[in-house]
């Protein structure tokens, strides 16, 4: 039996959860112009959020992902409005400095509140799974995939056909442009990262019942989704959707055909984003980000 | 306890006063682990196979950050602010798995004990930790009284513009990543002696990453006596929070609000406020008058 299918279904699947993982952190940075160091812990909460629905009111995260997604985005405006919006105009040192410093705020309040202890979800189909075709296909990885592709398809719906997302995406290009036609920038960049924190909490809620929870545990999906977005080119979405599945299948290929490939997969996505950096900074499809 | 926190406090300015210099010629270092990791490796290995005493294996270790930082300088030569930041923090990263992936040299994922034989005293350890803390002082000092400095200012504020000065950035770049990282992996391997273990989550940890900004940023970052004295008054708010609160976590909690306020509401740190202080005093006094 070969295992090319088996890599493919794999990769397919994880690269799904990639594109929703990547994609909050390509949209805040595409608006605002500011790389959201702590992205990773609104991950992160959403994981917490769904793991304590599930756990007091026995909530399946595919329920709780919208009631997580919305709390979060509340946190997200708050974060935004008390410290980020102040920073917009800042030196790129204290931006890059205060997201870090917010991520470690909210780590270690998940710390304090949540202990370090691992916790994970079990659901009616976390652990189950089918044969198709020779093609092992777990069921929850499969649900964590049509969750994420259906948020990200509806993102970009959102972001090209509606009147809002066509100013968000004018503030995008051309904030002083954007401001003469009438759009208040602010409200854009607040609801941009808003959305992009929702969009991280349901990345957490849907990989809840996938992966242990910890509050250490947004760091490397941030490291992930900071691979993705530098392989995809900054301020692309499409690039960054390539980004995705093409990290998502050299990591599953490492896993499979390299001794040890468990944990050297780990290292692909800093090898990516090294080597992107290094040789081409645009990216796959970005425009030139200079500074 | 007293040489803990000897320790803990002169490891705090030698990665300050090294943060910061980085910081200077406009270079934000997210992966001050590496070096750290990279300087606590390399005591440890060459103490335990070649059986090198500290003062020795220091020196391969301060080599090998050095190269390091060198390295690192010549390969991300085009890449400024954010894309360097990010670049450092998978360096560090990347060391890290590879220390766990490459078990038959460095121990992987169990650990590495410093072998009994070779280990000395606390006090002395303590001594080298102070002395090294010192000396890094001085380094920055002198740097900042050469033509370095205004090339790192200059670097800092606009790397093309200071071409046409007749500045070459990547000379600097690898001379002011090679110092730094030299500093850093002092300070690592120092430390390592001092715990007397190390694994691949001690050695990059992303905590001293933090560590190192913290102290510049409280203090007054592009500074020379701000890193110094963010570094002690760091030291003091985490012992405090520790000694009041006790909880894991809070510590670090005081150190990412520490960092989020002073970002928001005191950009030139401590010193910079001091130092206001003093300039607004001294207008005062001369009746206005400026």
């Amino acid at each position: 039996m070969t295992l090319l299918p088996q890599l493919l279904v794999d990769a397919l699947l994880l690269g799904g959860l990639y594109c929703l993982m990547a994609v909050g952190i390509a949209l805040c940075f595409g608006v605002t112009r500011i790389i959201n160091f702590a992205h990773g812990e609104l991950i992160m909460f959403g994981a917490y959020g769904a793991y304590l629905l599930s756990l007091h009111f026995h909530l399946d995260p595919l329920l709780s992902l919208p009631l997580v997604a919305i709390i979060v985005a509340l946190i997200g405006g708050l974060v935004f409005k008390l410290c980020v919006q102040r920073a917009l105009d800042a030196p790129h040192v204290n931006q890059i400095l205060l997201l870090f410093g917010v991520g470690l705020v909210l780590q270690n309040i998940a710390v304090l509140v949540f202990t370090g202890d691992e916790r994970s979800v079990t659901t009616v189909y976390s652990q189950m799974s089918d044969q198709v075709a020779g093609v092992m296909v777990a069921y929850g990885r499969l649900i964590a995939f049509a969750v994420s592709i259906g948020l990200t398809i509806a993102l970009i719906l959102w972001l090209r056909l509606s009147d809002t997302g066509k100013a968000i995406q004018a503030v995008a290009q051309q904030r002083d442009a954007a401001k003469l036609v009438g759009i208040n920038a602010t409200a854009m960049y607040l609801l941009s990262f808003m959305i992009s924190a929702a969009l991280g909490s349901a990345t957490g809620a849907a990989i809840s019942f996938l992966l242990t929870i910890t509050p250490f545990m947004g760091f490397h999906s941030l490291i992930k989704g900071f691979a993705i977005v530098v392989l995809g080119g900054l301020g692309s979405v499409g690039g960054t959707l390539i980004a995705a599945f093409v990290l998502a299948f050299v990591e599953t290929a490492v896993s499979y055909y390299v001794p040890d490939g468990g944990g050297w997969a780990e290292g692909v996505a800093l090898a990516v984003l090294l080597i992107v950096l290094l040789l081409r900074p645009r990216g796959i499809l970005g425009q030139a980000v200079d500074n | 306890m007293v040489n803990d926190w000897i320790i803990s406090a002169a490891s705090m300015v030698i990665l300050s006063v090294s943060w910061n210099m980085a910081a200077n010629a406009g270079l934000i270092s997210l992966g001050h682990a590496a070096f750290w990791g990279v300087g606590s490796y390399i005591a440890v290995l060459t103490a335990n196979r070649l059986g090198l005493p500290l003062l020795v294996a220091v020196v391969p270790a301060m080599i090998g950050g050095a190269l390091l930082g060198m390295v690192l300088a010549v390969i991300t030569g085009r890449l400024r602010g954010i894309f360097f930041a990010i670049s450092t923090l998978a360096v560090a990263e990347g060391l890290r798995v590879v220390a766990v992936m490459s078990a038959g040299f460095t121990g992987g994922g169990e650990g590495l004990y410093v072998n009994p034989q070779v280990r000395i005293g606390a006090h002395w350890l303590s001594a080298t930790m102070v002395a090294g803390a010192l000396i890094s002082i001085l380094v920055a000092w002198l740097l900042s009284r050469t033509t370095w400095h205004f090339a790192f200012r200059g670097m800092r504020a606009n790397e093309f513009a200071v071409q046409m000065l007749g500045v070459r950035p990547v000379t600097y770049r690898v001379g002011v990543l090679g110092l730094v990282g030299a500093m850093a992996a002092f300070a690592g391997a120092v430390r390592v002696w001092y715990g007397g273990f190390l694994d691949p989550g001690i050695a990059f940890d992303l905590h001293v990453t933090l560590l190192s900004q913290i102290g510049p940023l409280l203090g007054g970052i592009y500074t020379l006596v701000g890193p110094v004295v963010g570094a002690l008054l760091s030291v003091l708010l985490s012992e405090a929070a520790r000694i009041w609160f006790g909880a894991q976590g809070f510590g670090l909690l005081v150190y990412g609000l520490a960092l989020v306020l002073c970002i928001m509401f005191l950009p030139h740190g401590i010193w910079g406020l001091v130092r206001q202080l003093r300039t607004s005093r001294a207008r005062r006094l001369s009746g206005g008058q400026t």
